[in-house]
């Protein structure tokens, strides 16, 4: 795709001074023309372009195929060009995570009644730093694709998700691995944040689930921020990436390992549990190309089962690397996983974490925005 | 790149659009005289470019001349008369020199202005066969053959028609551009500007990601 195209006097035969002097004149007088596109629309029309593509192609690819998949169910989920793989999905939960791990039976702890499994294991994937950035400019722009819908007051944002975990159990003084077994995870949110309800059985005592309501039981009052966010703080956030990385710096200082991993590890939070305007959903994929240290990695699995591809951070420190799943052609997101790649430093507990434990994964199932609290969107969508 | 685009990998006209959207843009206006047909030219030239992927040769160089030569159709599509593109340029012309005296507007970019102005004002004078290949040669720096392929026309025909156009516009570049053509033979020996990195070239290859600023 070079450009650089040998200028026409090394086709010129003969060499006419004259001629010369003219191709220096006008191609002077040309270079004056050239600009660039106004601010912002090199963006919009490559989203546009890439919209247009998408567009036909899935239309020609049903118009061959005619798969008998599920088009309303899909819709609902907002991962339109997912209508392949997603069926498959539920599917695949059987098949990949039993094999990721066999339940123990029963004889779990309070409040994690699923903490019985042994600890996860994965192959770990590749990394590299080639690519990066082109693959998160294409997640970026399927994501602005996407249509994410404007949440109104006294609705609520339901995020259905699947995850599981593995962490270090200690029973008088003797440490081993456990695992939260793959579960279904609910939540409710009001766009400001003040109402909210939880499902999950690792976390609830009850199976009714729990009140995120606040101001909580002890009068804490809600502060949206970047570490709990809300959908209202979310839609103001702004989508310049440059100014939306410096504020993730500024206000995650001093958290985390090291600047860099806390940064990628808010965005990955962001993107797990929440439903977030296009733009700024968009907006973090394009952040997230700018924090040093990110990879790819070709391939990793989230919770459901759905192999893909991982833009991924490692934390030095623990070891352990962050990796947020897409779909290999499509480029939506799937889901997040971390999983243990280098032995841990030291000889505490965190040394049981062998490499290839998956100390958390999850996938998203369903994002919606519904009526009322703890209801679900209708299959019929 | 060539497979992909003709395998239709919409990765790969990610790829072109960040690497060529800008030099489509430039040709486009050298072809309307106006910024904004030329932006709706850009746009259409790669839709364009989707739709017509399987045609491409798998053989071969930069699809920068196939580009081209899908925005100089383009164009000549949405400007069908010369006598509105003279028009246009015209008016564009005017528009540019026309611009108030800012006191910190740098003289180079009033430079830059100026040359537009006279370049609208010759390409006006041409017919618009001469004015695409003087855009494809001049403007964009594609050889006879490139540019041949771009406009699907025999290699001798670009040349007949770019000697053609460079008489006509001899005498109003070097008034335009204020050059007293006896003294510029008289520096011949002086070292030639780097021509190849004026204009647009060098940043017709960009990385993918620059595009998103």
């Amino acid at each position: 795709m070079n450009a650089n195209t040998p200028r026409q006097d090394s086709a010129e035969s003969g060499p006419e001074r004259e001629h010369e002097q003219d191709v220096r004149l006008l191609s002077q007088l040309l270079s004056g023309t050239a600009r660039d596109l106004p601010s912002g629309r090199h963006r919009f029309h490559k989203e546009r372009l890439m919209a247009q593509i998408h567009e036909q192609a899935q239309q020609s690819q049903e118009g061959r195929t005619a798969a008998p998949v599920a088009p309303a169910r899909t819709r609902r989920l907002r991962l339109p060009r997912l209508a392949v793989t997603l069926p498959l999905g539920a599917a695949a939960v059987a098949a990949a995570v039993v094999a990721a791990m066999v339940t123990n039976g029963a004889g779990g702890s309070g409040g994690g009644g699923l903490a019985t499994g042994p600890a996860l294991t994965t192959d770990v994937g590749t990394a590299t730093t080639s690519g990066v950035p082109q693959l998160l400019d294409q997640i970026s722009l399927a994501a602005a694709e996407g249509e994410h819908p404007t949440v109104k007051p006294g609705q609520f944002i339901y995020v259905e998700s699947r995850t599981a975990d593995t962490f270090v159990k200690t029973v008088d003084d003797k440490s081993s691995l456990a695992s939260h077994e793959l579960h279904r995870r609910q939540v409710w949110n009001s766009p400001d944040g003040t109402e909210g309800w939880l499902i999950d059985p690792a976390v609830n005592d009850s199976s009714e689930g729990e009140t995120l309501s606040l101001p909580d039981e002890r009068g804490n009052p809600l502060e949206a921020g970047l570490n709990h966010p809300t959908y209202d703080y979310l839609a103001k956030l702004t989508t310049d990436p440059d100014k939306l990385l410096a504020k993730i710096y500024k206000e995650t200082e001093g958290q985390g390992n090291t600047p860099d991993q806390q940064a990628f590890t808010t965005i990955g939070d962001l993107l797990g549990e929440s439903y977030p305007p296009a733009e700024l959903y968009s907006a973090l994929f394009r952040t997230a190309a700018k924090i040093p240290g990110v990879v790819v990695v070709d391939d990793a699995v989230d919770a459901a089962g759905r192999h893909g591809v991982a833009v991924a951070r490692l934390d030095e420190t623990s070891g352990q690397r962050e990796e947020w799943i897409f779909d290999k052609k499509t480029h939506v997101f799937l889901g997040e996983r971390v999983v243990q790649v280098n032995q841990p430093k030291g000889e505490g507990e965190d040394a049981l974490m062998k490499p290839g434990t998956v100390t958390f994964t999850s996938a998203v199932i369903t994002r919606a925005v519904v009526d009322g609290m703890k209801q679900t969107p209708s299959r019929e969508g | 790149m060539r497979t992909r685009v003709r395998a239709g990998d919409p990765g790969a006209f990610a790829e072109l659009f960040d690497a060529y959207s800008r030099a489509v843009y430039n040709h486009a206006f050298r072809l309307t005289a106006d910024w904004s047909t030329a932006e709706d030219v850009m746009a259409s030239t790669f839709m364009e470019a989707w739709r017509l992927r399987d045609r491409v040769d798998p053989e071969g160089g930069s699809l920068r001349p196939w580009l081209l030569g899908i925005a100089t159709n383009t164009a000549r599509n949405q400007f069908r008369s010369n006598r509105r593109y003279r028009r246009a340029a015209g008016a564009a012309a005017a528009a540019e020199t026309a611009v108030p005296d800012h006191a910190d507007e740098v003289a180079g970019r009033l430079d830059d202005r100026q040359r537009l102005a006279a370049a609208l004002t010759a390409l006006a004078t041409l017919r618009r066969p001469e004015r695409e290949v003087i855009a494809l040669c001049l403007g964009e720096g594609l050889d006879y053959e490139a540019a041949a392929e771009a406009l699907g026309i025999p290699v001798g025909t670009v040349a007949s028609r770019l000697s053609r156009a460079r008489r006509k516009l001899r005498a109003v570049t070097e008034k335009d551009l204020g050059k007293d053509p006896g003294k510029d033979r008289g520096k011949r020996e002086v070292p030639r500007p780097a021509r190849q990195t004026r204009g647009d070239h060098t940043q017709a290859i960009r990385p993918a990601q620059e595009g998103n600023r």
